[in-house]
């Protein structure tokens, strides 16, 4: 078990190398530099050579690597080239806009999916268990950008009930999280159904009804408890997929979280914020994919006997 | 009698290569749902080919191109423009037929660079085993899974905005997805009679994986396939909509939509057409995938 979890921390530590490598040196080979983005053509004789300077671009690529590197280890990765606002206050303000968004996300995915799922288990193959699988039918075939468009029309253009951009009122989060849920809530919803039906089938199940047990207290209590666990083993994946999707989202409805500002930055070609940020996103992914492979050794006895026997 | 079909197709190696086929098309349209993906897979491909031949010919461009600001938005099934016109009197039904080859060709070049690769590193690593496994296998987890859209924005900032970046981006995710499932399917084939019977006539490695084991793993993968090239047009399209896909004057279909956002005031029909070509492929191809499935592995079989 350690020697799993170290084998998959050195990957994980060498995948964020070459990640980091590809992200530096790429976008300094990208087209564009950063005089043309900064200085006024007309008046930058003499001034592209001191902009070179400040941004270490007189210096070899490599020392330009190490003095990237040490200036994100030591928490000063610079300034935006574009408004000169510090990185780092960018991320905290972007952070929390896009942590509040997935915590959003994921409230309503479980709040959704959950009791939904038991229900269409529950009462299955009546109209409540077809609903709620056209709704999951529905969730999973509309890309969630389309699904924006016909909110935003739907909700913001002919109801009028919903901000459609920005993030200055509590009900400017509700389109945005809603969209970025919609895939989630539509997977786990058929999780949750299939996962309680298998356990609906079960010995306990029928001695619980022999006892007498007053039905919504098996459902929701006995057969919910035992469906949980590939839910909570679905979860890791769930955070990644939605990650990469607040890129889209977060730029739809101009919320200002991480995922518009690195879109934004690379249009831009922001560089110094780009290279921060889309290695801030790679580290998390990372992170999340290796905590989702050590937990579910941890978790599943099953898996954990392969990995002692191998 | 379906049964026998069945473990026809499952046992297909023992059966020449005709009888195989014919099974699996025995199969296809004993299958509604598959069959109904099936034709909606044809119908969407017949369409994006004749938009990729639009867009391929300069003498054609008028047909999507030729402005008429007087016939501007027109709703769809007015005369002479079947699904209606953008704001600038363009004939919506070529712009989406043109979209949809755009689409499907990415979809369609994302298959033909990462399957290759997915087979190639997934049947060495499943067949050899040991270290090998040990480093690919950890490669393909790490791989597999990674926010196709994430890696897209990074690529297109290396790059620049574009359908060349976003094939790239998702080819370098989606061989991952190949390798993993060749891998697994390799490491359970290699165990069988016939792989060792071939060992034993001193048949080399390269040639037991090329002629024995990859023909084997051909359902499977086109299973992937077809999942594969509906991830990617959704992928594109999304990438598309937010200005780092596919650049005007070139049409997909994500841009088409992103064109039709900025009109939904005055005209809803240039983003709905559009968007439920995309909805219609997607289930398409994904039926498909389904159907295919249930033909190539009926273990796994869908409950139904």
């Amino acid at each position: 078990m350690p020697t799993f979890i170290l084998r998959r921390t050195l990957y994980a530590l060498i995948l964020l190398f070459i990640a980091s490598l590809i992200i530096f040196y790429g976008m300094r080979l990208a087209p564009g530099n950063p005089g043309d983005v900064l200085l006024n053509p007309l008046n930058r004789i003499g001034l592209i050579e001191g902009l070179r300077h400040k941004l270490f671009l007189d210096r070899p690529l490599w020392e330009q690597y190490l003095i990237f590197i040490h200036n994100l280890l030591t928490g000063q990765p610079g300034v935006s080239l574009f408004s000169g606002e510090p990185i780092p206050n960018i991320i905290k303000q972007a952070g929390l806009n896009t942590l509040k968004l997935g915590l959003a996300a994921a409230i309503l995915t479980y709040a959704t999916a959950i009791p939904l799922g038991v229900l269409a288990a529950w009462k299955r193959n009546t109209p409540w268990d077809q609903g709620t699988m056209l709704l999951a039918v529905l969730g999973m075939g509309i890309p969630n950008f389309f699904l924006a468009i016909l909110l935003i029309q739907l909700f913001g253009i002919w109801l009028k009930w919903l901000p459609v951009a920005g993030s200055d009122d509590i009900t400017n989060i509700v389109l945005p999280a809603v969209v970025l849920s919609a895939e989630a809530i539509a997977v786990n919803l058929r999780l949750v159904r299939s996962s309680v039906l298998e356990e609906l089938g079960r010995d306990y199940v029928r001695t619980l009804y022999a006892k007498g047990l007053k039905e919504w207290r098996i459902m929701w209590i006995h057969a919910l408890r035992n469906a949980l666990p590939p839910v909570i083993a679905l979860a890791g994946i769930m955070l990644r997929t939605l990650l990469g999707y607040t890129l889209i989202v977060e730029v739809i409805f101009r919320w200002p979280g991480l995922g518009a500002t690195l879109v934004d930055a690379v249009i831009r070609r922001d560089y110094s914020v780009a290279q921060v940020l889309a290695l801030l996103l790679t580290f998390a992914v990372i992170l999340l994919n290796l905590l989702a492979d050590v937990g579910q050794q941890v978790v599943d006895p099953r898996v954990r006997e392969r990995v002692q026997a191998a | 009698m379906a049964s026998t079909e069945i473990v026809a197709a499952d046992l297909g190696f023992r059966f020449g290569r005709r009888e195989r086929i014919s099974d699996a098309w025995a199969l296809l349209f004993a299958n509604k749902l598959a069959l109904l993906g099936a034709i909606l897979t044809v119908i969407f491909v017949a369409i994006g080919i004749a938009g990729a031949i639009v867009l391929a010919f300069p003498s054609f461009h008028h047909l999507y191109l030729d402005q008429n600001l007087e016939q501007g938005l027109q709703p769809p099934l007015t005369p002479g423009h079947l699904l209606g016109t953008d704001q600038f009197g363009r004939d919506l039904a070529w712009r989406v037929a043109a979209g949809i080859g755009v689409s499907l060709t990415a979809g369609v070049a994302v298959t033909l660079i990462s399957m290759p690769v997915g087979m190639a590193v997934g049947a060495a690593s499943g067949y050899y085993g040991g270290a090998l496994d040990r480093i690919v296998g950890g490669l393909i987890d790490l791989t597999w899974g990674f926010p196709v859209i994430l890696v897209a924005v990074i690529i297109v900032g290396i790059l620049q905005p574009g359908l060349p970046a976003v094939i790239a981006a998702i080819s370098l995710v989606n061989w991952a997805g190949f390798a993993r499932i060749i891998r697994a399917q390799v490491l359970s084939l290699r165990e069988r009679e016939f792989v060792e019977a071939a060992r034993a006539l001193g048949v080399p490695d390269w040639k037991i994986i090329a002629r024995h084991l990859i023909p084997n793993t051909v359902g499977t993968t086109l299973v992937m396939a077809s999942y594969y090239i509906a991830i990617t047009v959704i992928a594109e399209a999304g990438l598309a909509f937010i200005g780092l896909g596919a650049q005007p004057p070139l049409p997909s279909l994500g841009q088409l939509i992103s064109v039709g956002r900025g009109l939904l005031y005055v005209d809803p029909w240039a983003a709905i057409v559009p968007g439920i070509a995309i909805a219609l492929i997607v289930l398409g191809l994904n039926t498909l995938g389904d159907g295919l499935r249930d033909i190539f592995d009926p273990r796994m079989r869908t409950y139904r």
